[in-house]
């Protein structure tokens, strides 16, 4: 009796440093995921099937995220696409007159709806997060699309240099944000990108948007194999940034 | 019977690039350019805010009947750059088909309601 009250007590002491221990993460998310989320694949083959999609497809979380960032984001979600995941279900071409159109008098598209707001998502505790976390990354099927792709951290540019590239040279800019509120809405934010993603995924991601999501409305921009490996040095320096500091 | 089976396979055949591939103007349109060119087609686009060239205003009849549809073709397909204007419109060749920039030809001329003046 007495080593069985010691073994639980030791167990409880023990199981937050192990963090996942005891959570399932494919089992969470088959439970609390699927339902938004695409955990089989394919990305959407037509433009109707993309229209409907409602959340970012996760099938092939494990060839793109980082893991530290997956733990940090599902125990604290915030927004990463600012016109959320269709942009079409969430503009609207007569600003209402409470917004900031910044360009006074100029009636360009805006947002309206639940993306003006925070993200509401699923929160998870600490243990919850590691657990999905493992389980996302060991959804790798498109190996073959970074295979042999590889970050060349000398091609090394300055944040100015990497700015002219992403605005002036590629147009990157009129659909990301560089900084908070500062670029285009469509895609998603790009000064957390070195954060979130793996630089291999983004190398392949900017040469071919096409290989990973089939009907997606970012183009190629036929970026030359040098500005490639500069723009995803250039976005992993962005993202040591502190955004917040500067505001 | 043979002969039956024959060229249903053909048609097969021949249908299904066509299933797979072509979707409508309207939809390209909708998907693919709205977000600078706006819902109007006025140029407007919920991506301006920043954008240092300000898209072209599709329903301008004045403007858009200065360029030829093999202009237009051009401009869809290889960006800008390619017709010595700004890089901020991009090249979509990797997006579409050749059949698809056509339709899109046809779909800015019904925005403009407008034909090459030429
Ligand atoms: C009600 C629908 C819904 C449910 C349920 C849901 N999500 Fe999400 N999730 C979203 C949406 C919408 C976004 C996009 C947020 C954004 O881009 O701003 C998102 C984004 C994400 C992202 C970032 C993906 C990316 O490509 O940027 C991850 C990771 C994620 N969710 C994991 C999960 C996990 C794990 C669960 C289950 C525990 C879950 N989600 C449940 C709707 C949902
Ligand atoms: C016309 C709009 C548009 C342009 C121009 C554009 N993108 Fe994108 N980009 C998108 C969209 C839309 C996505 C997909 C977001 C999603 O998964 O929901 C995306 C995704 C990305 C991703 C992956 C981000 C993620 O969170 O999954 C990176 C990296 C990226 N773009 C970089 C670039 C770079 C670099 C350029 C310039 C060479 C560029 N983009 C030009 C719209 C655009
Ligand atoms: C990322 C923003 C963006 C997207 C997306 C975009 N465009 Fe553009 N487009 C522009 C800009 C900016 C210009 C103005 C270029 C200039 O005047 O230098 C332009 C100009 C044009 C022109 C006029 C060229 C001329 O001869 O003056 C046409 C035609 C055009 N776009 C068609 C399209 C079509 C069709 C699509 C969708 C497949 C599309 N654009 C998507 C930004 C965009």
């Amino acid at each position: 009796m007495k080593h069985l009250i010691l073994l639980s007590f030791l167990a409880v002491v023990i199981s937050p440093a192990l963090a996942s221990a005891g959570e399932d993460g494919g089992k969470i998310l088959r439970a609390q995921c699927a339902s938004c989320h695409d955990l089989k694949g394919p990305a959407p083959q037509t433009i109707r099937e993309l229209w409907k999609r409602d959340a970012p497809d996760l099938f092939y979380a494990g060839n793109k995220f980082r893991r530290e960032w997956l733990v940090q984001w599902l125990q604290k979600p915030i927004r990463i696409r600012p016109a959320g995941v269709n942009y079409l279900r969430n503009i609207n071409s007569t600003p209402p007159s409470n917004q900031n159109t910044k360009k006074t008098g100029r009636k360009y598209d805006v947002l309206w709806g639940s993306v003006t707001k925070p993200l509401k998502h699923v929160k998870l505790s600490r243990a919850k997060a590691e657990a999905v976390a493992d389980a996302l990354m060991g959804l790798k099927p498109h190996y073959s699309l970074v295979a042999g792709v590889k970050l060349d951290a000398s091609k090394k540019v300055s944040l100015d240099q990497g700015e002219v590239l992403i605005d002036k040279v590629y147009g990157c800019l009129s659909c990301h944000f560089i900084e908070p509120g500062y670029g285009g809405y469509t895609g998603s934010e790009l000064y957390t990108a070195g954060k979130r993603l793996q630089p291999e995924f983004m190398l392949s991601y900017i040469k071919r948007p096409k290989n990973w999501d089939p009907k997606i409305w970012m183009p190629n921009g036929n970026v030359k194999p040098d500005d490639l490996q500069k723009i995803v040095n250039y976005l992993i320096l962005l993202s040591k940034e502190d955004f917040n500091a500067s505001n | 019977m043979n002969k039956y089976l024959l060229s249903m396979t053909l048609t097969s055949l021949l249908l299904l690039p066509a299933i797979s591939q072509a979707e409508t103007a309207a939809d390209n349109y909708k998907t693919y350019c709205m977000q600078c060119h706006g819902m109007q087609g006025n140029g407007m686009g919920a991506n301006i805010q920043d954008m240092s060239v300000q898209p072209r205003d599709h329903t301008d009849a004045k403007t858009m009947s200065g360029r030829t549809d093999a202009e237009l073709f051009k401009v869809i397909k290889e960006g800008g750059l390619a017709i010595n204007k700004s890089a901020l419109m991009p090249p979509w060749d990797s997006t579409f088909t050749d059949n698809e920039i056509h339709d899109l030809v046809k779909y800015l001329r019904k925005l403009c309601k407008c034909k090459h003046a030429g």
